[in-house]
């Protein structure tokens, strides 16, 4: 299985037909050998038979990822485990079993040449994000491990530990990039930036990198930084590092997936993201989980096929529209408000929270 | 799709083109509505005050509360005429503003509106006043000396909530006690208000200019500010945190009465769950659930069922469940906007996890077809009470006996409010009192829970007495007076 996912990724793209068929592939793998997950397909009513098409696979709640074991192979002491951040109030987290990382691996390889690196050879990539040997568990920390190893050259430096940003190291490697016209690549998690942003201003600082740098930024701000607009987060990333915007680029992922997308910067908002052949999405109502009708909004579900050994198909949190060659993501599904005078399970949970 | 226009806010003195206009826009259906709603500014605003308290001063606060009671009985009985252009205007459109389903905001109406008529308002000021006429002129009091109520010289609402009319509490509240009254209207609900200003201007003219509907969008201070500072009193719906904002910015000496958000719920006796009551407690309470698609303050989320009766309490649920899918072909649930989709998606997700990642045991279950317009959870166990996703989603939990579900509930006393009880009259009162001492402040039957009846102190407060001002003529003033009469000895 995992060879013929990495023969997949390998390809140069796939007809809806490929696409398919290792999409059904994976999921009889799956059905047959995750046991949680076959008894959520039966309470869908989604059997081996009915299941005709990538869209007919159920897709399981990103929640079920705390709940449910969900895996095929038995867990091993070798497996690598992501977890979510849990940045909302629950203590559980959710927990992507991973037995192997070399289709997480390709997989992000694949995507971040083509979509970041643009077909680049090695660049100064500062990264703005601890280390994976300070957050072992963390998907974004092995990502950006690997983007250093396979893309960033021997002067490439992280500038986040457990103290917090290393701003004066971080400038002086901006200083230099500059001084010197080396392209310089900064990523890392949008609430970093928004740190760096704050820091700038407050030294009165900016930079005018040189042609070819760029900025990746992920994750949103996670309660970790005050909440911007991304309008002007990118007007002010752009200002104080003297990056165009078209190269400010964001990626989106997720734990439970192992696949990634990005968009092709942000010079407007919000960008259109799209991912690889590997991984379709669609727009549902999260309710019926049909389909939305074009130019609705709707919740997205993703299907992955770089996901072999959990599930290929989540439903997500987040609220997404269609648009030309991918989606919009318009942020996540959340503050439900009362309508009335009947109290909301968000204001129970801020007023229940210690 | 056809679109509509409607203006909202009522504005004494100020032309329509000397304010600016901001458009709300409300989709039902194959139907687009756009209302009007007034942005003043904080000049305007002051102005619109001082118009208020003058005219009230003049107008309302020298008629008798009988004679209000009249006025607002006229009006009610052009509401509860379904031929009145007002009530016409009111049944099209706010099922298009609120989404909710036109009969069942038909039938909603006309019942919130038969609790304003005359008999009824007047037992309203009994509530609150054994003697009603300190309303009106000083009274003698028991212990000596005498007494009268003033009311507020201008009362600011800030209303909250698309449950349809609701503005009527406490606008009617403020008119019993003669206080100039400026609401703000719900931008969910931006209509009512409006329309029952002006029905109350066309039947009572003088009373035109003793009140007030205006708009601000969340956040203009300014205007807030003009406005409040001229209130006596301010009386806010709302969550907690738009509480904590309105209060925030009122004057230390400005009286604030705040109701928040509840959360309803119900017990049920086994002397309920006989085969011959249970299916009808069942239709009671499903009824409570669909009304206004739980959105009321009184609304229940939680059913406790006690164990032991011939019907179980999961039975119990089942008949629930089938009460909803019956109400649904009668009164539909409104189309839930993607974030309200998504919350009853996420609740009902939870429930199916929970029952998938237990290991063996029972711990709960979704009652009812996937994709329907209504959920019924079933807990096996004793669950702490809190909000299910609204919009027809019930959590049913199994207990052994009703008093154990005061430990349920005792953890959240600000958010308590009506309690449902199904039960017999030792354990009703029993109960009752355990409930009370809890936080909750309204008892009443299943299927009552969604029609408080007239006078009920609203999250246990005197409606009418928290507005007013006492004046009192104490026993040696009197005295003393007597002793500067022209005839003392």
């Amino acid at each position: 299985m995992v060879a013929d996912v990495l023969a997949f990724i390998e390809q140069d793209g796939c007809t809806d037909d490929d696409f398919d068929r290792l999409a059904l592939r994976l999921f009889a793998h799956q059905y047959g050998h995750n046991q949680a997950y076959r008894r959520f397909c039966q309470r869908r009513g989604a059997t081996l038979r009915n299941v005709k098409r990538w869209s007919d696979i159920p897709a399981v709640p990103i929640d079920a990822f705390k709940e449910l074991d969900l895996r095929c192979e038995p867990s091993a002491a070798t497996d690598r485990v992501f977890m979510t951040s849990g940045t909302t109030r629950s203590e559980v987290k959710g927990r992507h079993h991973h037995p192997t990382l070399a289709v997480y691996d390709r997989s992000m390889i694949r995507n971040f040449s083509s979509r970041f690196m643009h077909g680049s050879g090695r660049m100064r990539l500062g990264i703005l994000f601890p280390t994976e040997t300070v957050l072992p568990n963390s998907s974004l920390a092995h990502y950006l491990a690997l983007a250093v190893s396979e893309f960033g050259t021997e002067e490439s430096r992280y500038f986040v530990s457990p103290q917090g940003l290393d701003s004066p190291g971080l400038c002086d490697a901006l200083a230099d990039a500059e001084r010197h016209g080396v392209p310089y690549a900064l990523l890392g998690a949008s609430y970093c930036f928004v740190h760096l942003i704050d820091e700038l201003k407050q030294r009165g600082e900016s930079f005018r990198l040189p042609a070819g740098s760029r900025v990746m930024d992920t994750g949103g701000y996670k309660g970790q930084s005050r909440e911007l607009p991304l309008d002007a987060f990118y007007a002010e990333l752009s200002a104080r590092l003297g990056i165009e915007r078209s190269l400010c680029i964001n990626m989106y992922g997720m734990t439970e997936l192992s696949t990634q997308f990005y968009d092709a910067g942000n010079a407007t908002v919000p960008s259109v993201k799209s991912g690889p052949h590997w991984i379709r999405s669609r727009l549902v109502d999260p309710l019926t989980r049909r389909e939305v009708a074009r130019g609705e909004r709707g919740i997205l579900v993703h299907c992955d096929l770089a996901n072999f050994n959990s599930v290929t198909t989540i439903l997500t949190e987040d609220v997404g529209l269609a648009a030309d060659g991918g989606f919009l993501l318009l942020g996540r599904a959340e503050g439900a408000q009362a309508k009335g005078c009947s109290l909301a399970m968000e204001e129970f949970i801020r007023a229940a929270a210690p | 799709m056809t679109t509509l226009h409607a203006t909202a806010g009522y504005l004494p003195g100020l032309a329509p083109e000397e304010v600016q206009w901001q458009p709300l826009v409300f989709e039902s259906g194959a139907t687009r509505l756009e209302v009007a709603v007034p942005v003043l500014s904080p000049l305007q605003m002051t102005a619109l005050a001082l118009r208020v308290k003058q005219a009230s001063r003049l107008h309302l606060k020298t008629m008798t509360v009988s004679q209000i009671v009249a006025v607002v009985d006229r009006a009610i009985a052009r509401l509860l005429d379904p031929a009145d252009a007002f009530r016409i205007q009111a049944d099209r459109l706010l099922p298009i503003v609120s989404g909710y389903d036109a009969d069942m905001v038909r039938l909603g109406l006309t019942a919130f509106f038969k609790t304003f008529r005359e008999p009824q308002l007047h037992r309203f000021v009994a509530e609150d006043f054994a003697n009603p006429k300190l309303l009106d002129e000083f009274q003698p009091r028991p212990k000596g000396g005498a007494a009268r109520a003033f009311g507020p010289d201008l009362l600011v609402h800030s209303w909250a909530g698309n449950v349809p009319a609701l503005p009527l509490w406490s606008l009617v509240c403020g008119l019993l006690v003669k206080a100039g009254n400026i609401g703000k209207l719900p931008s969910a609900e931006p209509l009512f208000a409006g329309l029952f200003a002006r029905l109350l201007a066309e039947v009572h003219p003088p009373l035109a200019d003793c009140l007030a509907v205006v708009w601000w969008k969340g956040g203009e201070e300014e205007q807030a500010a003009a406005l409040y500072a001229e209130a006596d009193t301010v009386l806010a719906y709302g969550a907690n945190d738009s509480l904590a904002e309105i209060r925030r910015q009122l004057p230390v000496t400005t009286r604030f009465l705040p109701h928040g958000h509840k959360l309803g719920f119900g017990l049920v006796s086994a002397a309920a769950l006989d085969t011959l009551r249970a299916p009808g407690t069942a239709r009671l309470a499903a009824w409570d659930v669909m009304r206004y698609d739980q959105q009321g303050c009184y609304s229940p989320h939680v059913f406790y069922v006690e164990r032991g009766g011939k019907v179980s309490p999961r039975e119990f649920a089942q008949y629930l469940a089938s009460e909803l899918a019956s109400l649904e072909n009668r009164f539909p649930r409104r189309v839930l906007a993607l974030e309200d989709s998504a919350a009853v998606a996420g609740w009902r997700q939870a429930i199916e996890l929970q029952s998938m990642s237990a290991g063996g045991e029972f711990v709960s279950e979704l009652i009812g077809e996937d994709g329907a317009a209504f959920g019924v959870a079933y807990a096996d166990e004793a669950r702490t009470l809190a909000p299910t996703a609204l919009n027809r989603s019930l959590q049913v939990v199994a207990v052994d006996s009703l008093e154990q579900v005061i430990a349920q509930v005792e953890a959240h006393p600000p958010f308590l409010q009506t309690a449902g009880v199904a039960a017999t009259p030792a354990e009703l009162f029993r109960l009752s009192e355990l409930l009370g001492a809890a936080g909750v402040t309204r008892i009443t039957a299943i299927g009552s829970m969604t029609s408080p009846e007239a006078g009920w102190h609203h999250d246990g407060r005197f409606n009418l007495l928290d507005l007013v001002r006492m004046v009192e003529i104490e026993q040696s003033a009197e005295f003393a007076s007597d002793k500067l009469a022209p005839y003392a000895d």
